[in-house]
């Protein structure tokens, strides 16, 4: 029995147990812990971070793949069309609602957001006794918010608009059509109507928005807002006050005389150049920080050519009529209706003439590839020239001997810099918007004053022997004298314009949606690129559905019928 | 006669004096022969013990019980003579035993010789004047005697030894124990009990023969392990395996769940030929969404780990519980179904056991791929269908000519070098061989172990060595083990303890990178470069690495893993059928591995940087049992009743960091010291715990009627303060029909039959240990090669570098309502077996819905970051039946032959999803959903075959890049177009049946056994086509051989779609093009095995078995998949055929 009575014993000791049910989480803090000032400072940073966590194969603020392949102006390159097949489908539009790029940016940009809202709900909380920078942060995250809310627009057209007030849990009933156009667009410039209103004209941190570069995002986006789309995405009528607001705006930035064209072309894309006169709000990227592999401009990272001083990927490769457009005539002036007639060829870089933004954005087989005269781009550089051509993109890329280059295998890419918003764009959408103002006249000297840039912008252009890569001529518009210049032509030669200066950099297919001639564009591009590339015989783009990407399948879904797809898809 | 000769108890010392008794038996008819005395009265202590009895009409035996019991003498006696002597009544004070035994005999028409403490009963009328000395009586004579137990050390009782030689024999006691006088050693001795294979074994002199028998595959009377108890497999109610260890103990796979495919029904393993690769075990298909992993349970120990650490040769059993009402005593994690194993515990005596093994293994089937002209061939033809110039290429020319708009190729030409730096000649590598080699599994065990009355030990040590066919893949291993036991107060107290290291080394490479680099890097990239650099792509090839870089340069990076598995335990028998036991367990690991990444130029691939990251892992798990059981017995009931509780703590933590700027790239210099950039680290941790009170009650009336109840409440440390708590019960009833007399009397064919059923619920709480909390981390930068940074620093100042300002992000919404995933599953069952069980087997149904499954379902993105919670969102259901059938029989007595077979199926389907989360399953997420399908489907599109005419086209559904030669989609929503909504479900990954079939034959000392095993009717997405059907989905790599046979006019009756660069048809799209058959039948296993101890007549040793093996020898696969081996698709690591040669020596 005394036995029976110690075993009882260890028995009740036992079921006392050693172990406890709470387990104090590891290594992770609560929401509450970081609303004091120096931690939502924090949270104000990881919002900014959002803005380059970026990746290649579904960029969502490199563009390229939205930007260039929809439009015309670049294949997308690699090895074949089966490589990154979702990226093809951009380019025969083939996207949809499963596309693995339709649903990736989508999450990206609205994680962006998600970031934004955290830390203005903590900014808003907090007093400015506790933190005399809450007015000034809150506008740079609305800045912040304003921007990508901005990519979501131009993207997918319908998209759920909210703030930070809106709680996270109800934010997925909140349908993509509630707010109609010109109310979103409305949402999008108010948050950067704030941000101009509280932004400091100079910034210390170079990375933080300006009250201008506020003005300059604003400017862009009325100027969005003023070309109005039916339900077909077709352009139904300009809003001329919205395009008078948007002279304004852009006189205020050129007023503020912060910001001026570089004095060559070139320093737009190199590295010792950036955060020059010309930028007015770029995305900062680094290395050798902390990071794994450095906060580099990943959205790029595919775009390097063959080589062994790269090694890979060969995407994003200009097509031939984006090259037969830089031709000029015997004026130097674009060669409108007979660019595409003839083919440019290797050999023929010489014989014709270019425009110098050629050099600056194409690499070309025997072409010094990013200035550097001993650095020439051979055919063995391409990937595959059976069915890309031997063309590829330049202005992200950076010389192998740039101290901003940085392999990460098997890719490689820089931390150069990312214009969002550069001071020739504010010149030429003053322009565009002068001429569809019909104040063509007044559009003249800006565009003219871009091309006599243009014309300094050949210094760097040579080869090893000191002589000029291509043929180059360009002239200035000299109304009476090589044109004339009505409110059709000015038309004509700033679209011109915007497609040679922004060659490649991912804005083409936007402008394009935005003046609304996308599909006989775009159909008339293929018809005739699809002689020379065969992949696109058969390709049609169809009005009213490709202008924007659909709605990501799965996020209908999460939604519970709040998000309704796009028309056609 | 019940028996023939007793020996009753046991023997004090190991040798008798020569010589003593020599028994004889004749089949029914006994006679014993006291051949002569000597040294009758020895003298000793036991002659001087004085006793005082007083005994009054008791049996005879009964007088011998008593002495026995109180002095060392033992009694060997014939019950039936024993049985007629008169009744005696004798009272004695401090009287010698031979005194007593005077008395006890007087009147007897018995008599007693005494030698030593041995007395021997004989008839007056065979006293020694009247004997026969014949021949075989004058030789040497003696006793031979010993124990005969289960594996487990349990005694057998009634044990049948015959004297094969002497035709002479006896059965053991209640104690296992036998004796038997012989009158030669030369004879051999045969062990038979049923239920138990028979045994021969030679004496050779020795007078203590003890052994263990080897359960036979239909044994009713086989101990099985079911949690926290052991209980007789006549005894049992739930769906138990057991498997056979003995089986598979020689497979050379070094994870002993590998060896273990195809031999248990409703358990499905998947394994790969990797040396360092584990084995996905699902017991009766996947029931959750999550961790689909059974619970280990090892010595009583649970764990989650894999068994890759476990030495193969400690095991001693392994029995599957594979529905609930068996499991549920395991509540927690066992809702996946439980494996539990045991390891080896000294037997009585001593005993060293040797096995070594040696292997040859080599790749049986490989994946066939174009060689240099033949790719130039094939890119020729593609680029002439396409239209373009095929002297477009950077890499081959080719001299063509248009015949009449017929293009012919003349020659395929290829470049001096393939690069621009002239350093790669065009050649003509075979990848596939550069990269496999025909290598060797080294294996050897040595146990030794002790085991006496109050104690033993067991030591065991394994080596293992595989070195993988695939170049530099491999794993060294080495375990010790420790089983000892002590026991105290008369065996009321046992203490023991099971103790396990293990040390492994193992490759780190990614086999996957290798397989898939071979496969698609071009054959007429050189292996090395002129200069004897790595040769690699160049431009206009795909951006794979050179394969033999890979394993070149990831030679000297090991994965170092130590890890302690056991248990000290404690057995208290309060008072007869009262047993406490304590146990308590440890898990825990370490990892350490430094990987040093060269720089490197490889074609176009290159990296200037090197890199040395090290990493180290730990983990510990720490586990208390303690529980009380109390077996009674009333009348024709019997109870067992068991209470307990059971906790674990369990913790991780990891780090790890790396450098760059090595100036040597050794792995001897590459510590992190010697780095001189980039300094970069990281860590992390967590835990959980378990806390578990649980009961059970046996109940058996007359072993006829019988069943049990089991509840469990088990607390999580994972859940939210309300719901940490979960209670889990179970009850399982069976009829063992053939006790019944209807049974018996009208249908004696049947030994035993048994109708089971069980219903039980279990639980599951594998999530995230913070599952329950909103949570931020302050996360700095992450590697965004394959997809988004997920960092929070910025570069705000415009620095360009240095150290950033940074946040936090949020990981994850918390969810304080989460509780237990419960699965209920109800098992039918029946067991049989006929003519005395040689054919026997069992035949299980079950219905296992899981509920409340603990998911974390993708959020909507404006939910933002870190939006997504874990829910208990989900239902599944799995239904499926599992059929064993075992025959034995002995053809002569030299011949036995066994047969074991099983089947087994089951049908999965999801049964609820919440409606928002349904697109991250296979489906449109609209009208066609994973509900009502099974989890493992595949969904895409239904080809058509092949456009073969002009007229076809015209008259199909539009399709974007319909032509000659391509694929044809069918219109499933017959709209008239190819789109999104001609998608389906086209096939299921779970096979319709999985069987196994075990063959066996013993012949003297020859045994011979075989083991086939296949799965059928299961698909498999076989996504390598892309690479060995098409020259357009991926132009730049090495395609199949399979090209060369693709559709063109002149070869129109081919499947495989038409050569072409430009994929303009998306035949890479999901579809039933890629979907293959997966069924496989293969010959697993053959053995041969001799045992040589008989033939090598050397003392003392019990059994040395020579064996070849071969393993994977032999494969059937469905005509219809187009890789070479179905188990392993899409580049999986190739099971090897493995040949090996071993030896197992047992000496005692």
């Amino acid at each position: 029995m005394k036995i029976l009575i110690i075993s009882s014993l260890i028995m009740a000791c036992c079921l006392s147990s050693c172990v406890k049910l709470d387990r104090t989480p590891q290594g992770i803090i609560f929401s509450d812990q970081l609303n004091s000032p120096e931690n939502i400072d924090k949270m104000v940073t990881a919002a900014y971070s959002a803005l380059g966590n970026d990746n290649g194969f579904d960029s969502y603020t490199g563009l390229w793949a939205l930007g260039d392949i929809r439009a015309g102006d670049a294949y997308k390159g690699g090895d074949g069309v089966g490589d990154q097949d979702y990226l093809n489908d951009f380019e025969v539009f083939q996207e949809r609602p499963d596309n693995r790029t339709v649903g990736n940016v989508w999450v990206a940009l609205y994680t962006a957001i998600g970031r934004v809202d955290d830390a203005l709900a903590r900014l808003d909380a907090v007093t400015e006794d506790k933190f005399p920078l809450k007015l000034e942060r809150q506008a740079e995250m609305r800045f912040l918010r304003g921007h990508f809310y901005f990519l979501l627009k131009i993207y997918y057209n319908h998209i759920p608009w909210f703030d930070e007030t809106v709680p996270v849990e109800s934010r997925d009933s909140i349908s993509n059509k509630s707010l109609s156009d010109d109310a979103l667009w409305g949402k999008i410039a108010d948050d950067f109507k704030f941000a101009a209103d509280n932004l400091p004209g100079d910034q210390t941190d170079v990375g933080r928005p300006t009250k201008w570069a506020a003005k300059a995002y604003l400017a862009k986006t009325l100027l969005y807002e003023a070309y109005k789309q039916n339900d077909q995405y077709q352009v139904t009528s300009i809003d001329q006050s919205l395009l008078a607001q948007v002279v304004s705006l852009c006189d205020e930035v050129i007023q503020s005389t912060k910001y001026a064209l570089s004095q060559d072309f070139a320093y737009n894309f190199l590295t010792e150049d950036e955060n020059g006169p010309e930028s007015i709000f770029a995305i900062q990227f680094s290395k050798d920080d902390g990071t794994p592999q450095g906060r580099l401009d990943w959205g790029h990272y595919l775009d390097y050519p063959m080589n062994p001083e790269y090694g890979c990927c060969a995407f994003h490769a200009p097509s031939q009529n984006l090259v037969n457009a830089f031709r000029t005539d015997k004026n130097g002036l674009p060669m409108f209706d007979e660019f595409n007639k003839v083919d440019v060829g290797l050999n023929d870089f010489k014989t014709y003439t270019f425009d110098p933004r050629l050099d600056h954005t194409v690499a070309i087989p025997g072409h010094p590839y990013k200035y550097e005269p001993y650095f020439v781009f051979q055919k063995s550089w391409d990937r595959s020239p059976q069915i890309y051509g031997y063309f590829l993109s330049m202005k992200e890329t950076v010389a192998a001997d740039d101290p901003s280059f940085q392999k990460t295998p098997p890719f490689m890419s820089s931390s150069k810099n990312q214009d969002i918003l550069r001071y020739d764009d504010i010149l030429l959408w003053k322009a565009e918007a002068l001429i569809e103002l019909g104040r063509q006249d007044e559009a003249l000297p800006i565009i003219n004053k871009i091309r006599t840039r243009t014309a300094n912008s050949t210094g760097l252009l040579k080869q090893e022997d000191g002589s000029y890569t291509s043929n180059y001529k360009i002239g200035t518009y000299q109304p009476g004298v090589n044109c004339v210049w009505t409110q059709d032509f000015a038309r004509k030669a700033l679209r011109w314009e915007r497609r040679l200066e922004f060659a490649m950099e991912g804005f083409r297919f936007f402008d394009l949606v935005r003046w609304g001639i996308t599909p006989d564009y775009v159909n008339t591009y293929i018809a005739e690129e699809s002689s020379k590339r065969q992949y696109l015989v058969g390709v049609h783009f169809q009005a009213g559905k490709f202008e924007y990407m659909p709605i990501p399948i799965s996020q209908i879904d999460y939604s519970k019928g709040a998000l309704i797809q796009n028309a056609g898809y | 006669m019940k028996k023939n000769l007793s020996f009753q108890g046991r023997y004090p010392s190991l040798w008798l004096d020569l010589p003593i008794l020599i028994f004889r038996a004749m089949r029914i008819t006994v006679f014993l022969v006291l051949v002569c005395v000597v040294n009758l009265y020895a003298t000793g202590y036991s002659q001087n013990v004085q006793l005082n009895l007083s005994l009054d009409n008791v049996k005879l035996s009964k007088v011998f019980e008593v002495i026995q019991a109180q002095t060392q003498y033992q009694f060997i006696y014939n019950d039936e003579n024993v049985n007629k002597a008169p009744l005696v009544s004798l009272s004695v004070r401090e009287a010698t035993v031979p005194k007593v035994l005077e008395l006890c005999f007087k009147n007897s028409s018995l008599t007693y010789r005494i030698v030593k403490d041995v007395v021997v009963v004989l008839p007056k009328e065979n006293a020694p004047p009247r004997l026969n000395y014949t021949v075989p009586f004058l030789s040497p004579q003696f006793i031979v005697r010993g124990k005969v137990t289960n594996k487990d050390g349990d005694p057998l009782i009634g044990v049948s030894i015959t004297a094969i030689r002497m035709r002479t024999g006896t059965t053991t006691d209640d104690h296992g124990n036998y004796t038997l006088a012989l009158p030669s050693a030369d004879d051999t001795l045969l062990f038979s009990i049923i239920g138990y294979k028979k045994q021969e074994v030679p004496i050779r002199g020795d007078s203590l023969i003890n052994l263990a028998m080897q359960v036979s595959i239909s044994s009713l009377n086989q101990l099985v392990v079911t949690g926290y108890e052991k209980e007789l497999k006549k005894d049992l109610t739930g769906a138990v395996s057991i498997v056979d260890v003995n089986a598979i103990k020689n497979i050379p796979a070094g994870n002993p769940l590998k060896a273990m495919q195809g031999r248990v029904p409703g358990v499905y393993i998947q394994t790969d030929g990797f040396p360092m690769g584990g084995a996905t075990v699902r017991i009766r298909g996947v029931g959750t969404l999550g961790n689909n992993d059974p619970l280990y349970v090892i010595d009583g120990i649970p764990t989650e780990d894999p068994l890759g650490i476990f030495n193969p040769s400690d095991i001693e059993s392994i029995q599957v519980l594979k529905d609930a009402s068996s499991a549920t005593i395991y509540g927690s994690r066992a809702g996946n179904g439980v494996i539990i194993i045991t390891t080896k515990h000294a037997k009585t005596g001593t005993h060293i056991n040797v096995s070594s093994s040696l292997s040859l293994q080599r790749y049986n089937g490989r994946s066939t791929v174009l060689n240099t002209i033949q790719r130039g061939k094939v890119y020729w033809q593609a680029a002439i269908n396409s239209g373009i110039d095929p002297n477009s290429t950077n890499i081959y020319q080719f001299d063509w000519a248009d015949n009449n708009g017929k293009p012919v190729l003349n020659k395929v030409i290829l470049p001096d070098f393939i690069d621009v730096d002239k350093t790669m000649k065009p050649a003509n590598t075979d990848w596939w061989k550069e990269m496999t080699q025909t290598s060797v599994i080294q294996k050897t065990n040595v146990t030794l172990s002790n085991g006496g009355e109050k104690g033993s030990a067991l030591l065991s040590l394994n080596y293992y060595n595989n070195k993988g066919i695939v170049k530099s893949t491999f794993q060294n291993k080495f375990n010790i083990r420790l089983n000892s036991d002590y026991s105290f107060f008369n065996k009321r107290l046992t203490v023991g303890e099971n103790f396990a290291a293990d040390y492994i080394k193992g490759s780190t490479v990614n086999p996957g990178d290798i397989l898939f680099a071979a496969e698609v890097e071009e054959p007429i990239v050189p292996v090395h470069t002129v200069d004897g650099g790595w040769g690699g792509p160049a431009s206009g090839m795909t951006d794979r690495q050179n394969p033999m870089r890979l394993i070149a340069d990831n030679r000297q990076n090991k994965v170092n893993t130590v890890s302690i598995f056991g248990n000290v335990y404690a057995n208290l028998e309060i008072i007869p059928h009262l047993t406490l036991r304590t146990s308590l367990g440890v898990d825990g690991g370490l990892l350490y591995q430094r990987l040093l990444q060269k720089s490197y130029v490889s074609g176009f691939l290159n990296d200037p940087s090197n890199q040395v990251n090290t990493t180290e892992n730990n983990n510990i798990n720490i586990s208390w049992q303690n529980t009380l059981t109390y077996k009674l017995n009333v009348a024709r009931n019997d109870f067992t009743f068991l209470l307990g509780q059971a906790e674990l703590y369990s913790a991780y933590g990891n780090f790890w960091a790396s450098r760059r700027g090595y100036a040597l790239e050794t792995i001897d210099y590459g510590y992190l010291d010697a780095g001189t950039t980039n300094k970069d680290n990281g860590g992390s941790g967590g835990g959980y715990s378990l806390l578990s009170y649980f009961g059970k009650v046996n109940y058996s009336l007359d072993s006829k009627y019988l069943a049990s109840v089991t509840v469990r409440r088990d607390g999580s440390s994972r859940f939210g303060q309300g719901n940490r708590f979960g209670v889990f019960p179970a009850f399982s009833l069976g009829w063992r029909l053939s006790q019944e007399n209807f049974i018996k009397k009208s249908l004696p064919v049947i030994s035993d039959l048994k109708l089971r059923f069980g219903w039980g619920q279990t639980g599951n709480q594998s999530i995230a240990d913070n599952a329950t909390y909103t949570i931020y981390s302050a996360i700095y930068g992450t590697d965004p090669t394959w997809g988004y940074e997920q960092g929070s620093a910025y570069d705000i100042t415009g620095a360009g570098s240095g150290q950033l300002p940074s946040g936090y992000t949020r990981l994850q919404q918390g969810n304080e309502s989460l509780k237990w995933e419960t699965t209920t599953e109800s098992n039918w069952g029946i067991d049989f077996g006929f003519f005395q069980n040689k054919l026997s087997g069992s035949l299980d149904y079950f219905i296992k819905k899981t509920t409340d499954i603990l998911i974390r379902p993708p959020k909507p993105a404006v939910e933002g970051q870190g939006a997504s919670e874990w829910v208990n969102g989900a239902s599944m259901e799995n239904k499926g039946w599992e059929f064993l059938l075992s025959y034995e029989a002995d053809i002569s007595p030299d011949i036995s032959f066994q047969a074991t077979g099983n089947i087994a199926t089951y049908r999965n389907k999801v049964v609820y999803l919440p409606d928002d989360v349904l697109s991250a399953y296979p489906g449109n997420g609209l009208d066609k959903t994973i509900l009502g399908h099974p989890i493992n489907s595949y969904f895409g599109y239904v080809t058509d075959g092949l456009f073969t005419s002009q007229n076809e086209i015209d008259n199909a559904a539009t399709q974007v890049g319909e032509g000659l030669g391509r694929i044809r989609y069918e219109d499933l929503s017959n709209d008239g177009k190819i789109d999104i909504d001609d998608q389906d479900y086209i096939g299921v990954a779970d096979p319709k049946f999985t069987y196994g079939l075990n063959l066996s034959l013993t012949y003297k000392n020859l045994d011979f056994s075989c083991f086939f095993q296949g799965v059928q009717g299961n698909d498999v997405y076989n996504g390598n086509k892309v690479y060995t059907d098409f020259a357009s989905i991926w132009p730049g790599v090495n395609w199949g051989l399979r090209t060369l046979d693709a559709w063109s006019a002149d070869n129109p009756k081919s499947t495989i779609p038409a050569l072409t660069l430009i994929d303009n048809n998306n035949e890479s799209r999901s579809s039933t093009y890629f979907v293959e058959k997966g069924s496989y039948f293969k010959l697993r296993n053959v053995e041969i095995g001799y045992d040589l101890s008989k033939a090598l007549k050397v003392k003392r040793i019990q059994s040395a078995r020579v064996y070849f093996q071969g393993n994977n020898i032999f494969r059937v696969k469905s005509k219809s998949f187009s890789g070479p081996d179905p188990e392993t698709p899409n580049n999986g690591y190739p099971i090897p055929t493995v040949y090996t040669l071993g030896l197992n020596l047992s000496i005692y």
